[in-house]
C-alpha cells in the first residue's frame, strides 16, 4: 500500500456520507453552525483503502502539556545542583536508578516508570514565535506550504470514523504567548477546537428559547426531511450535509465533556485548585470521550527575572497536576493509549542574569514524553556538566515529531501529496529517538 | 578581580545631623558568585558574604586591594541567603534548609542544623545584644534561636502556606527592633507581622498588597513580596521593602517601593516609589538618627537610594553595579554593598 495519501481535494469533490463526518468541522472558535459552513470546501476524501485502517485506528490518545513561554530544563528534567550554573535547587532521585530530576518535581520523579526524558534537544531557535512553529510542526514553513502543528496531523490520522467528539481540542486560556495552532495544508478541518476565553466550546448550548425536546424533534423532522430528498436525489451532498448536521450534535451533546462540575467532588480535589488542573481533568473527560488530540497550554513560564521563584510556583502545579492526570489515566486504563508530553518551545539559559533570571536557549534543552508507546524510565541524550551544550544524542524538532507520532503508531514517513509536492509527516531525514520508544 | 583604586573619600568633620545627597562609589570588588548576604564581624574592616556558590567569602575592606578569599573548603549545599555575626561567631543559613555556626577567624565549622526549616531559609537576623538568632523560610515558619548554643528557642506560625492563588508561599524578609523586643517578618503577599520576641506573641499586622502582583490573565503567576524590612532606631517606625505593582511579570520591572509604617498605630507615613529605579527594595536600614532610610536593590542593574523620613523625598541616589542584595555600614558614612557579581565601597556625602 502506498504511503502517500492525497491532500488537497478539488473543492466540489465531497466526501461519501459513510466515510467521515469529520470534515465538515473543526475551527470551532467561530463556533459549530460557521465551522460548518468555512469546512465545507476543505473536506479530504479518504481514499478506500483507507478505509479499512480507519476502522482499525483503536482509540489513540495525545495530550500536549504546553509549558508555553519556555520552562527551564534544569529546574525540571535536566538538574546540574553544584555548577555555577546549577541554581539553588537539588536534584532528587526517582523511583528509577540512576536517574534524578529536579527537586522540584517530587511527585513525577515517583513516576519516573512511566517516562521518558529527552534531555538533549537542539533546537536552535530562541524566539518565541518561530521557536514554537518549529517546535509544534517539527519544521519551519516553506515559502507557499505552511505545515500542519502535532495536533492537526494527530488528528487526521487518529481521528476516528463516525466520531461526535472534536479531533482536537487546545485549551489556551492565558493570553501571553497564546496561539491557536494550525492545520497547515490539511485545511481547517483539522484546526483545533479553540478554547480561549472559557474552558467550553462557544455557541455549543440550546437556544436559549428550544427545548431538549423541541430540539429532538427538529431533528427528526429534518432527517425525515432529508430522508424523502435524498431517495428522489442522489448525490454525495446530501449525505455530507447530514453527517455534518449530525456532528453538530454530537458536539452539542459532548459540550458536557468541558464541565468539570460533572465530576465527582473528590476527583475534583484530586487535580486541585489551579486553573491548569481543572485544564488536565478536561483533558482526561476529554480523551476519555475518544478525543485524539487535547493540548493544555500553561502559561508562562518566560523567567527573565526571579526564574527560581517562577519554577517554584508553576513547577509546584506543574508536578501536582500531572501526576494526578497520570495517575487517573492509568487507573482508567487509558495511559496505555495515551501519550502525554510536555514541551515548550525552548527551554531557558544555563547563565542566570542579574535578576535572578534565564533567558531564552534552545542549544540544549527538555521534554518528557509519558505513557502510550513510550519506554518509561529511561534518560535520552546529555548535555554538558553546566547545561551549555548537547554532548550526546543530540535531537532535533523534527526528530522529536517523528518520536511522537511513532510512540502513537503513526508512521512518520508516510507521505502527504500536497499537490504534486510529496510531503512526509515529519519532516525529511527526520529520525524517531528510538531509546524512548517500545 | 576588577579593582578600582580611587582611595575612600574621609569623612569630613561636622557638628550638624548627617544628611547625605551624594553618594559615590569608591572601588569596586568582583565577587565568585552572585552574593545575596553580607555581615561585617565585631567591629572589624573584614566582612563577610555568601551567594550562589554555596560558600563563604571574606575580603577587608581597608586593604587598598580588597581580595575576596573562602572562609572555608567546607559549604552549604545551596544558596546562601543570610549570614549575621553573634556572640563571636558567624551564622549562615541558605536554601539547604541549613543553618552553620562559624570560627569567623579560621573558617572552622562549629555547628550545623541540617533542617533548621522544612524549606528555604530565606533571611536571617541577629538581636542586637547578639544572643537571639532569627531565622525566616518557605515553610512559612519563623524561628527564634539561641544564637550561642543553637537552640530553637520558638517556632512561629502565622502564613498562610498558599498564596491566594493556591501557589506556594514564601517568607523573605525579618528584622529586630534596636532593642531587640519586636520582631518583623514580611511574606510574599505583603503581610507583615510584629512579633514579642520573647513570647512571640503577634502584637502588630501590617498589610502591603501592592508588592505582591498576581497576574491572573496573561501569565498566571506572581512576583514581588516583601523582601526587606528595618525597624527605626526609636522602633517607631517601620520601613517595608519591595517592588510596586508590575505589568510584565517576567522581568522586575515594577518601581522600587518602600512603605514606612509609624508604630504602634500602623498608620502609612510614606509611601514610596521610585522613578528611576525599578526592582526590588533588597536591603533597608534607618540612619542613626532616624531621619533618613538607605535602600538598595535593583532589576538587572543595582542602586543605592536615600530617602529622607521628614518629607518621604530622595535625598541621594546612584546606581551601584549590578542588582544590590545587601549593604552593611561601616561607619555612619561609609558602606559596603554585595550585588550580582560584585561588591562596592561606597560613601556617603553631604554634597
Amino acid at each position: 500500500m502506498s504511503n502517500r495519501r492525497l491532500i488537497p481535494v478539488p473543492s466540489d469533490q465531497l466526501l461519501p456520507s459513510s466515510v467521515s463526518r469529520r470534515g465538515f468541522l473543526g475551527g470551532s472558535a467561530i463556533g459549530v453552525g460557521g465551522a460548518l459552513a468555512a469546512d465545507m470546501h476543505a473536506v479530504n476524501g479518504l481514499r478506500a483503502e483507507e478505509i479499512a485502517g480507519e476502522l482499525r485506528r483503536g482509540e489513540k490518545h495525545v495530550i500536549l502539556l504546553w509549558l508555553a513561554g519556555g520552562a527551564s530544563q534544569l529546574e525540571t528534567w535536566d538538574p546540574k545542583p553544584g555548577v555555577k550554573t546549577g541554581g539553588p535547587f537539588a536534584a532528587i532521585p526517582t523511583n528509577v536508578a540512576g536517574i534524578q530530576v529536579s527537586e522540584l518535581l517530587p511527585k513525577l520523579a515517583q513516576r519516573m516508570q512511566l517516562t521518558a526524558v529527552i534531555r538533549s534537544l537542539n533546537t536552535k531557535i530562541a524566539d518565541h514565535g518561530r521557536g514554537a512553529d518549529l517546535v509544534e510542526r517539527g519544521r519551519l514553513d516553506d515559502p507557499g506550504l505552511r505545515y500542519p502543528d502535532l495536533g492537526a496531523v494527530v488528528a487526521k490520522e487518529l481521528g476516528r470514523l463516525e466520531s461526535t467528539v472534536p479531533d482536537y481540542v487546545s485549551l489556551y486560556t492565558s493570553t501571553e504567548g497564546r496561539r491557536k495552532g494550525t492545520s497547515g495544508f490539511l485545511g481547517a478541518r483539522y484546526a483545533p477546537l479553540f478554547l480561549a476565553e472559557n474552558m467550553a466550546p462557544p455557541n455549543s448550548a440550546l437556544h436559549e428559547k428550544l427545548t431538549a425536546s423541541e430540539h429532538q424533534d427538529r431533528a427528526a423532522l429534518r432527517d425525515l426531511l432529508s430522508k424523502r430528498f435524498t431517495a428522489e436525489h442522489r448525490g454525495s451532498t446530501v449525505g455530507s450535509l447530514n453527517s455534518a448536521y449530525q456532528r453538530v450534535q454530537g458536539m452539542m451533546a459532548s459540550a458536557g465533556l468541558f464541565n468539570v462540575e460533572q465530576e465527582p467532588a473528590e476527583v475534583r480535589a484530586r487535580y486541585g485548585p489551579t486553573q491548569f488542573g481543572e485544564q488536565c481533568l478536561i483533558a482526561r473527560r476529554l480523551v476519555e470521550a475518544g478525543v485524539p488530540f487535547v493540548k493544555v497550554a500553561r502559561a508562562w513560564w518566560d523567567s527573565h527575572g526571579q526564574n527560581f521563584e517562577t519554577h517554584l510556583e508553576l513547577c509546584a502545579d506543574l508536578d501536582h497536576c500531572m501526576s494526578v492526570l497520570l495517575d487517573d489515566l492509568q487507573e482508567r486504563g487509558l495511559l496505555e493509549k495515551t501519550l502525554v508530553i510536555t514541551l515548550g518551545e525552548f527551554g531557558r539559559t544555563p547563565g542566570i542574569n542579574a535578576s535572578l533570571g534565564r533567558d531564552h536557549f534552545a542549544s540544549a534543552w527538555s521534554c518528557s514524553l509519558s505513557g502510550m508507546g513510550i519506554r518509561g524510565g529511561v534518560v535520552h541524550g546529555a548535555t554538558d556538566a553546566e547545561g551549555h551544550t548537547v554532548v550526546d544524542g543530540e535531537a532535533s524538532a523534527a526528530d522529536l515529531f517523528a518520536t511522537i507520532l511513532q510512540a502513537v503508531g503513526i508512521d512518520h514517513t508516510h507521505e502527504y501529496m500536497v499537490g504534486s509536492r510529496p510531503t512526509p509527516l515529519a519532516d525529511f531525514g527526520s529520525k524517531p529517538i528510538r531509546s524512548v520508544l517500545v | 578581580m576588577s579593582l578600582t583604586e580611587e582611595p575612600a573619600v574621609p569623612a569630613p568633620a561636622e557638628t550638624a545631623p548627617f544628611v547625605p545627597a551624594k553618594v559615590t562609589i569608591d572601588r569596586t570588588v568582583r565577587l565568585p558568585s552572585i552574593t545575596f548576604c553580607l555581615a561585617r564581624h565585631q567591629t572589624g574592616s573584614r566582612v563577610f558574604c555568601g551567594g550562589a556558590d554555596f560558600g563563604l567569602h571574606s575580603f577587608d575592606t581597608a586593604a587598598e586591594k580588597p581580595e575576596t578569599k573562602p572562609l572555608s573548603e567546607t559549604r552549604h549545599s545551596s544558596y546562601v541567603t543570610g549570614i549575621v555575626s553573634a556572640g563571636g561567631m558567624l551564622i549562615s543559613g541558605g536554601y539547604d534548609k541549613s543553618l552553620i555556626w562559624w570560627h569567623a577567624e579560621t573558617g572552622q565549622q562549629i555547628r550545623r542544623i541540617d533542617a533548621a526549616h522544612d524549606r528555604w531559609i530565606r533571611s536571617l537576623a541577629v538581636s542586637p545584644d547578639g544572643l537571639r538568632l532569627a531565622t525566616v523560610a518557605d515553610d512559612m515558619r519563623t524561628k527564634i534561636w539561641d544564637a550561642v548554643s543553637g537552640q530553637c528557642l520558638l517556632t512561629l506560625e502565622g502564613y498562610d502556606q498558599l498564596t491566594p492563588h493556591g501557589f506556594p508561599s514564601m517568607l523573605y524578609a525579618v528584622c529586630f527592633s534596636a532593642d531587640g523586643k519586636r520582631l518583623a517578618t514580611g511574606n510574599k503577599t505583603g503581610k507583615v507581622l510584629i512579633r514579642d520576641t520573647d513570647t512571640g506573641t503577634i502584637q502588630q499586622t501590617l498589610e502591603v498588597p501592592v508588592m505582591y502582583t498576581w497576574d491572573p490573565k496573561a501569565r498566571r503567576h506572581s512576583i514581588g513580596g516583601i523582601r526587606s524590612l528595618a525597624f527605626s532606631g526609636d522602633g517607631s517606625l517601620l520601613a517595608v521593602g519591595g517592588m510596586g505593582q508590575v505589568g510584565n511579570i517576567d522581568h522586575l520591572e515594577g518601581k522600587s517601593r518602600i512603605e514606612v509604617f509609624r508604630l504602634p498605630a500602623g498608620e502609612r507615613m510614606h509611601e514610596i516609589e521610585d522613578s528611576k529605579y525599578k526592582g526590588l527594595v533588597e536591603k533597608l536600614q534607618f540612619s542613626g538618627d532616624s531621619k533618613w532610610l538607605l535602600a538598595a536593590g535593583g532589576d538587572n542593574g543595582g542602586f543605592l537610594s536615600a530617602w529622607s523620613m521628614e518629607t518621604g523625598k530622595l535625598l541621594a541616589q546612584e546606581k551601584v553595579g549590578n542588582h544590590l542584595h545587601a549593604f552593611e555600614m561601616l561607619d555612619d558614612r561609609r558602606l559596603v554593598t554585595v550585588g550580582h557579581d560584585q561588591a562596592a565601597l561606597v560613601t556617603l556625602s553631604a554634597g
